[in-house]
């Protein structure tokens, strides 16, 4: 009988769990920049982590553990990697506005007096 | 017996329910990314620790409990490197973060003065 | 001079040779020009550039794509850059014919959509209403439960010796298949360094300082401290992890291709923690093309003979062992290990083919 009940528990658990994250999904599509974002697909795969924790017990079968390390591990390298990249590519963009700018300037600069070359200086 | 065991685990299972709630609810409710990392790692620390531990309880001394063991060491080495590269991330790209106060000390450990700068 | 030659003029080979090379640009004919063109070889005869412009500038090629670039010393320069500026800005006739062209796609961009969330949720009601109508899962009456897979389930354990039936399905009777699977990793790995036209530096350093401007990822943070300290403890972890969902293939769910997974995850966070240097230090592409050589040979060699066979079984000469320890099922555990290391190399392979354009 206790098991029943058990089980019972363990299904609305799951459920719960399930809810949290279309809630996370919601957030993952409306958060406003990149950081909320991968805050909330980090969330994602931590409820998941715990999930399968709890199937693999619901379902009586250890190898779902194993699944568990290893979904740890690439939502953790995921992070990384989108971190890494994202700030590389934002920090470029900036560059390359800031050269603009600076070009822009320089032509300002030497259309007044000069005559018709014009060469660009660093 | 076995009724205590089963006890134990649910109620450490209903307690890490109970944190991932909070730790969700905290994401959506805050506005500013730093803080949502703030209640974000509540849910990878202490919310996934509860459940872990509620399913070590169900399994007794065996290999699934180092199995969960494991997963918990790893998770709580890797989750909060994670949390700092989305917040270096945050820090390095955001261009409106907000007003950042500085505060100066002298040598005693005194403050000298206040000092308001913008990112 | 003579590299602009029209590519009418080349035969097939040579013309496909050049293009693998970079040499040939096939819209060369095509694309307006603002003023004398440069051509993309005789950028390294002139003399007075300037290498961190020219960094730059093809660091702003690749954001902003591709375009034929005036030298600094004709007039159409400080026009092609005022062009530039303006249409940054929004202002002047290139903006204008920009907002011609926009108009044209707005139209285009909404139907798109439409069309693909129809067609999304077209696809997913087809796909409820199949399951609808699948048969219970497990029950004994259903079309999959033949006298095929009964064969295999009643002979199978004192056939293969594996526990984990679907390894030996997968590594013993249908061998060859997996082979195919492995090679076209491997194959894939090659497409992919194709289209990324990476060509064998000879050391020529004039090469390898184009390369080493062009890569995006100056402006990448390096080497954080923290990543550091928990890549040193995590990394052995991780590849330790990977070797025993290999090692463990035949007696639980695991096997060659998600260990290879693993073992590849591990080896990007140490990349992503240390930087090219210290990884190349233990694997670089000699070392990439030598594994996966020697484990598609040895996996060739083991399980090919039933191409002349007619699929009737050979016995190996391992000696199948009992049932649930690790040394057992003859043939399985090798190839299991095969397949993990083609595996590793092909995803580390990836990785660094996109964010470097070589090994």
């Amino acid at each position: 009988m206790i098991e029943q009940v058990f089980g019972a528990l363990l299904i609305g658990m799951m459920v719960a769990l399930g809810i949290l994250i279309i809630v996370s999904i919601i957030r993952s599509v409306l958060g406003p920049g990149i950081s909320d974002r991968i805050i909330a697909v980090n969330m994602i795969g931590t409820i998941v982590i715990m999930l399968i924790a709890l199937l693999s017990v619901y379902l009586d079968e250890s190898y779902l553990v194993d699944v568990c390390l290893i979904y740890a591990m690439i939502s953790f390298l995921a992070v990384v990697v989108l971190c890494k990249v994202y700030t590389g590519v934002y920090l470029q963009k900036k560059q390359m506005k800031a050269d603009l700018q600076a070009v822009e300037d320089n032509l300002k600069h030497r259309e007044e007096p000069a005559g018709p070359e014009e060469k660009e200086t660093n | 017996m076995e009724w205590v065991r089963y006890f134990l685990a649910g109620i450490l299972l209903l307690l890490g329910l109970f944190l991932e709630i909070l730790a969700v609810f905290g994401v959506n409710k805050f506005r500013k990314a730093l803080n949502r990392i703030h209640a974000a790692a509540i849910g990878d620390t202490l919310g996934i620790l509860f459940v872990f531990l509620g399913c070590m309880v169900l399994r007794g001394f065996s290999m699934d409990s180092l199995k969960l063991f494991l997963v918990i060491a790893f998770f709580w080495l890797a989750s909060p490197v994670s949390g700092h590269m989305i917040s270096r991330l945050e820090a390095m790209t955001n261009e409106n973060l907000g007003e950042i106060a500085v505060v100066h000390l002298d040598n005693e450990g005194k403050q000298e003065e206040k000092d308001h700068g913008s990112v | 001079m003579s590299k602009r030659k029209s590519p009418q003029e080349l035969g097939g080979y040579l013309k496909f040779k050049r293009w693998l090379a970079g040499d040939l640009d096939l819209l060369e004919d095509v694309t307006e020009d603002a003023g004398p063109a440069v051509a993309p070889e005789s950028a390294d005869r002139l003399p007075a550039r300037d290498s961190a412009l020219e960094s730059r500038r093809r660091a702003s090629e690749e954001v902003y794509g591709p375009e034929v670039w005036p030298q600094s010393h004709t007039p159409g320069y400080a026009q092609a850059w005022r062009d530039r500026i303006a249409l940054q800005k929004g202002t002047g006739d290139a903006q204008a014919v920009l907002q011609a062209q926009e108009k044209s796609l707005r139209f285009f961009r909404a139907v798109y959509k439409i069309m693909a969330v129809l067609l999304c949720g077209a696809i997913i009601l087809v796909f409820l209403w199949t399951t609808v109508h699948l048969p219970p899962f497990g029950s004994p009456d259903n079309p999959a439960n033949n006298e095929v897979p009964a064969r295999y389930i009643r002979h199978g354990v004192e056939e293969t010796g594996a526990t984990n039936f679907v390894t030996g399905m997968i590594l013993d009777y249908r061998a060859f298949d997996t082979f195919g699977e492995s090679c076209v990793l491997f194959i894939a790995s090659c497409c992919v360094q194709v289209l990324l036209r990476v060509d064998a530096c000879d050391g020529k350093s004039a090469a390898r300082t184009r390369i080493q401007q062009e890569n995006d990822r100056l402006f990448e943070p390096k080497n954080d401290g923290i990543l550091q300290q928990t890549a040193r403890l995590l990394v052995p972890l991780i590849l330790i992890f990977g070797v025993y969902i290999i090692l463990n293939g035949h007696l639980s769910p695991g096997g060659g291709f998600s260990g290879g997974a693993v073992l590849g995850s591990g080896l990007i966070l140490y990349l992503n923690a240390f930087g090219f240097a210290k990884t190349e230090r233990f694997f670089n592409e000699r070392i990439y093309r030598r594994i996966t050589l020697c484990a598609l040979t040895f996996y060739c060699l083991a399980k090919s003979y039933s191409f002349f066979t007619g699929a009737n079984h050979l016995e190996s000469g391992i000696p199948l062992g009992t049932p649930g320890a690790i040394l057992s099922s003859g043939l399985i555990l090798p190839l299991n290990i095969c397949v993990g290391l083609v595996v590793m190399g092909t995803m580390y392979s990836f990785y660094t083919l996109f964010r470097k354009g070589g090994m």
